[in-house]
């Protein structure tokens, strides 16, 4: 009875993690729902699940300039974390609203899909909002598991299956580096809280150069890179964007991958600011290969989904030059950037659907011959969207290139910036040819099989809004992006 | 600010920007009715224009840098502010920026194929263009300057030649490319004048103060450089030009000419040169140099073209050549002659295109082989052509006299050698166009051909202004001379 | 004396994990994995942690075992169900052994007896391992212990989603 006494819960506040409770409570109770719901009927999931956002959303807005810590220092729920989290509710949001007319087209209209969505992007909060190395890594597995799930969601499709599957086995390769680091790290500093980690570091300096710490640096960073995509551990993303169904690979391209760079951030920084040098010349290689091998693979592609995929991966290299700035512009940049790439590239995924057949995907690049002039608002909007990916102003993308690209320059990296602009310039090509595909050749096809349901024009009206809005008038987010940095 | 006195307080320099954005969004509301369209478009550049000459009667005798000004806050986070400036250069590319627009839109008048996005595409152009000519922010300068390749791009694209969609892609590859360089310079020069200054700003007024090593200078302007090299076209970055002028439309393509290749040139004198002092100074030699090549090898690939718009293409690099020559010369009179040139040429060359475009869709080829003899069948026409094309050489006492003469003058004051090398220029320019003429209006008709209408009276609408403005600017260029001499920055 | 028994130990752990991938029966490759388990096990107990030993034993030696042979006993997999890959085999080999060599040099050079932990040898021995970890579980990581649960949700669901013939 006296040890019972003992283990009184201390340093609980719930305000430090009350976003992601109230998401798991939306989603567990989706869960419960969904056993009495008829099946085919899948409306009230998509509101509920939405409802869960908007009021997550408001609970997480609530906490911007009023920093919550708890449990212990294992969460930490400041200005980064929430502004990272509205990033992921976005992105969750603009999915769940396309998916429904998706999922029905291809037969698999199933309750449970939504749940996991909200899943995924709890354990996107938690990464991004965890202090704790076991914070950040069962966030991750929360993450990651619900996306292996969605990731093979059409079980019937083979494409599907190999992309859950691939995604799966590398995905568990990937969190045993990552564990591994930890374990190494946690054997140097005797602590897997990253303050801790970082404070031991600071005064220990001769363990800075220690092997074994740049070890686990390394395998940590391996982690991490690998679920953002970054080069030379990319080589999962174009099948397994191929394969899974549009929503979730818009989805995966977006929040899950903003989770990956809050989590990276806040660990290099927190723990391993005393290395940056050394991180910081590992992720110019890095960065370099990244953006490189993205656009040239990219420019290579027919099919538009795949093509889509590399140049995610080049996208996740513009923002990891954010990282190797490793100033206060570089890391906001990141943050702005993430948050722009959310709305361009589900924007960009959202056209896809409504351009793909049923079972026939239809993405090739003729598949979209002249729907400039069948349907011009559709095409207005993917020219925004991929004037975004581009980066031409004035959309979010520029705004985005231009704050991580003034980070790097401003940080001396005068020729990472250069390659960056270089490696633009040559993903102006293939976003071009889409372009040219879409408004310079004569319709192939009628084009009558598109029928525009409410919820995905709302994903695309709101992706657009957002591109537009932080093209024009960036100044807002981009202070707010200032602010969210430690 | 003593012009701003006689205008009534309003953001004119927004009005020019906003309108003809407004007008094109309305033209694509109203695109059931190609009637209706066409007036809007009509009444947008109209009413632009006479925007343009109510500030050019009331602002052009101001002091000062600038005769208007126009300043907001808009992201502070990264000292970027929405300004606008108008002075002398920009006074007068704008007008002549509304000039040729309405110019298009009456040139546009019979286009069959998806009209009102046509003309909307056309009014974004002019819009982008404005902007560019006005902005005095470099981020702002950079968003115009990107803007405007969009409707380029669309315009031929979808409307151009056989050719379209290469020529629309590389053209697009190929500016922006070298616009990235620009966004790069722009963004080390605003850090390396915030470290100097502590305060970080991209006006282009403060970052006029900047003293830069010149290892630093030379890199910068060399990335600035690079963007309007290409854009203007400079010689070794000149290939895209002649295949985007053209498979453009006709329409289109006297707005390339006429305004895109003159942004490059405006940019290096409102932004490159000024902000760069000695970096230009060291370089003026090689642009002379860059120039001079660009005078005769564009002038020898148009005397071998066949295509009358490719030679048009090609005769616009040999003339911009010669501004640049002006340009890098550095003295007062050759620099207003290089501004003057710029205007002349791109009237005179605008209306050269309008009446191929026309000679075209009567002949239908732009074949020097395939025409010939048209002198006989319109004489109107005709004469027309033969006017334009004497004008383009340099009569005296026709547009761009005035602004050759002033050019050569200059360059002979300070620099006789390159004057006296431009010279023979002058001659391939006479010998290329002479072809022109020769090939068109004369020699056997060939058998095959119907009946050619002469000119209708739109066509005349379109034609009149231009012969009287040509005529004009040729006798009297002082009015235009006028506003230049308050800019500031150079020689 | 403790040194002969761990590598012994490890020689063992070594051997069968390897031959949970080459056995050509699943149900011979059960078996090895359980011989992995139970070496593990002995790890945690010369590690001074019993608690996890036990664990390791019960949980995954026992019950994840069993259901693992359930498995294989039910889908009647045979030997001819498994193909052999040589696929890259040598160059996963040489990454392997390239990250091994790495590891090895790398932890040999740090030389790091590690900072001491909050839990001390002392505090193991007067508190006891078992109280330990679970006052470190209620209190220290009172919230990566909750998400674990979440985890588990998330697997079961998925699981249920994947595998279920009829959604």
């Amino acid at each position: 009875m006296e040890n019972l006494v003992q283990i009184a819960l201390q340093n609980v506040n719930l305000a430090a993690i009350m976003p992601s409770l109230v998401l798991v409570c939306f989603g567990m109770g989706l869960l419960l729902i969904n056993v009495f719901l008829p099946r085919g009927t899948t409306r009230p999931a998509v509101w509920i699940s939405l409802v869960g956002i908007v009021v997550t959303a408001v609970v997480t807005v609530q906490g911007w300039g009023n920093p919550q810590y708890g449990f212990s220092d294992a969460v930490a729920l400041d200005n980064f974390a929430t502004f990272f989290n509205v990033t992921f509710l976005l992105a969750a949001a603009l999915t769940i609203l396309m998916s429904d007319d998706y999922l029905r087209r291809e037969g698999y209209a199933v309750n449970e899909y939504y749940p996991l969505i909200l899943f995924t992007t709890a354990g996107a909060m938690w990464m991004a909002s965890g202090t704790d190395m076991m914070t950040i890594f069962l966030g991750l597995e929360v993450m990651s598991i619900s996306l292996y799930v969605l990731a093979g969601f059409f079980r019937g499709q083979s494409a599907s299956n190999e992309a859950g599957l691939k995604y799966f086995l590398l995905g568990a390769f990937s969190t045993g580096f990552l564990l591994y680091g930890m374990a190494l790290i946690y054997g140097v500093t005797g602590s897997t809280r990253l303050t801790e980690i970082g404070a031991y570091l600071n005064s220990h300096s001769s363990l800075l150069a220690n092997p074994m710490t740049l070890a686990g640096l390394v395998l940590l960073s391996i982690g991490f890179l690998f679920k953002l995509g970054a080069a030379p551990f990319h080589m999962w993303t174009p099948d397994v964007y191929q394969g899974a169904p549009t929503p979730v690979t818009a989805f995966m391209s977006a929040g899950p991958k903003a989770a990956a760079f809050a989590a990276f951030l806040r660990t290099l920084e927190y723990c391993f600011f005393g290395l940056k040098p050394e991180w910081s010349a590992m992720l110019w290689v890095l960065a370099v290969l990244t953006m490189t091998v993205g656009n040239v693979i990219a420019i290579s592609q027919t099919n538009i989904k795949r093509m889509l995929a590399y140049s995610s991966i080049s996208h996740a290299g513009y923002a990891l030059v954010g990282l190797v700035a490793a100033n206060e512009i570089g890391y906001s940049g990141v943050l702005f950037y993430m948050l722009a790439y959310t709305f361009m590239n589900i924007g960009a995924f959202a056209v896809l659907i409504l351009v793909g057949k049923q079972g026939e995907e239809n993405l090739t690049l003729e598949g979209f011959a002249g729907l400039g002039y069948k349907r011009p608002l559709l095409g207005v909007a993917m020219s925004v969207f991929l004037f975004a990916l581009m980066g031409l102003p004035p959309t979010a993308g520029f705004a985005g290139k231009f704050y991580i690209f003034a980070g790097a320059v401003k940080a001396g990296y005068i020729w990472l910036a250069i390659i960056g602009v270089l490696n633009s310039a040559v993903s102006l090509y293939y976003y071009l040819r889409v372009m040219v595909y879409m408004y310079f050749r004569d319709p192939t096809e009628d084009y009558a099989w598109i029928s525009l349901p409410v919820s995905v024009l709302a994903t695309i009206i709101l992706a657009v809004i957002g591109c537009l809005y932080l093209g024009i008038l960036p100044n807002e987010v981009m202070a707010m992006a200032k602010t969210a940095i430690f | 600010m003593t012009a701003a006195t006689t205008l009534p307080q309003f953001p004119w320099l927004s009005l020019l920007i906003g309108l003809p954005l407004a007008g094109a969004l309305l033209c694509l509301l109203h695109r059931r009715s190609r009637q209706e369209c066409r007036w809007l478009a009509l009444a947008t550049t109209l009413a632009t224009l006479a925007i343009c000459i109510g500030l050019f009667v009331a602002c052009r005798h101001g002091d000062g840098p600038w005769l208007l000004r126009e300043d907001a806050a808009w992201i502070p986070r990264f000292g970027i502010r929405y300004t606008l400036g108008l002075d002398g250069l920009s006074l007068l590319l704008t007008l002549l920026t509304a000039g040729l627009h309405v110019v298009a839109v009456l040139l546009a008048w019979p286009e069959q194929r998806r009209l009102p996005q046509f003309l909307a595409l056309l009014l974004v152009l002019e819009s982008g263009l404005m902007g560019v000519f006005l902005a005095v922010d470099l981020v702002l300068f950079y968003l115009f300057w990107e803007v405007m390749l969009l409707p380029m791009l669309f315009l031929i694209g979808i409307w151009g030649g056989e050719n379209r969609r290469r020529a629309a892609v590389r053209f697009f590859l190929y500016t922006l490319a070298g616009s990235l360089a620009m966004l790069v310079a722009m963004i080390a020069l605003y850090l390396l004048h915030g470290a100097q200054s502590g305060s970080y700003s991209f006006a282009l007024a403060d970052l006029l103060q900047t003293r830069l090593p010149l290892t630093q200078e030379y890199l910068l302007f060399g990335g600035f450089m690079l963007a309007f090299a290409i854009k203007a076209p400079l010689v070794p970055f000149h290939t895209w030009q002649p295949d985007a002028l053209s498979e453009a439309p006709a329409n289109g393509a006297v707005d390339v000419t006429g305004l895109l290749l003159k942004t490059g040139i405006y940019g290096m004198i409102r932004f490159a040169f000024p902000l760069f002092p000695n970096a230009t100074r060291d370089a003026l030699p090689l642009l002379a140099a860059l120039a001079l090549v660009g005078l005769f090898h564009a002038a020898w690939s148009a005397y071998r073209q066949d295509d009358v718009k490719r030679i048009l293409a090609y005769s616009s690099i040999s003339h911009l050549g010669l501004v640049l020559l002006g340009l890098a010369a550095w003295n007062t009179t050759a620099w207003q002659g290089s501004v003057l040139l710029m205007v002349t040429h791109g009237i005179v060359t605008g209306a050269l295109f309008a009446v191929v475009a026309m000679l075209r869709s009567r002949t239908g080829t732009r074949n020097l082989n395939e025409l010939g003899g048209l002198w006989g069948a319109a004489p109107q026409l005709s004469a027309c052509f033969l006017f334009f094309a004497l004008a383009s050489l340099g009569l005296p006492g026709l547009a761009n006299f005035a602004g050759e003469i002033l050019v050569l003058l200059g360059t002979f004051r300070s620099q006789p050698l390159w004057a006296l090398l431009a010279l023979p220029g002058l001659v391939f320019t006479a010998a290329y166009l002479l072809r022109l003429v020769q090939g068109t209006l004369w020699g056997p008709a060939p058998a095959a051909r119907a009946a050619i209408p002469d000119l209708t009276v739109r066509e005349w609408l379109v034609l009149l202004p231009l012969i009287v403005l040509t005529v004009w600017l040729g006798l009297a260029p002082a009015p235009l001379l006028a506003p230049l001499a308050a800019v500031g920055g150079l020689p | 004396m403790e040194t002969i028994f761990f590598y012994l130990v490890a020689l063992v752990a070594v051997v069968s994990g390897f031959l949970v991938v080459r056995c050509q029966s699943p149900v011979n490759s059960a078996l090895a994995l359980v011989n992995t388990f139970f070496c593990l096990a002995v790890f945690y107990v010369m590690l001074y942690a019993p608690f996890m030993a036990a664990i390791q034993v019960i949980v995954y030696a026992g019950a994840i075992m069993v259901l693992i042979l359930f498995v294989i006993m039910l889908l009647n997999l045979g030997t001819e169900a498994r193909k052999r890959y040589t696929h890259g085999v040598v160059w996963a080999a040489i990454a392997s052994l390239l990250v091994l060599v790495n590891v090895v040099f790398f932890i040999k050079r740090g030389r790091v007896t590690g900072a001491e932990g909050d839990i001390t040898d002392y505090l193991i021995k007067t508190e006891g391992h078992t109280e330990l970890i679970g006052k470190a579980l209620y209190t220290e990581f009172l919230l990566p212990f909750e998400i674990a649960s979440i985890l588990l949700l998330v697997a079961i669901v998925g699981a249920v989603i994947l595998a279920k013939k009829d959604v």
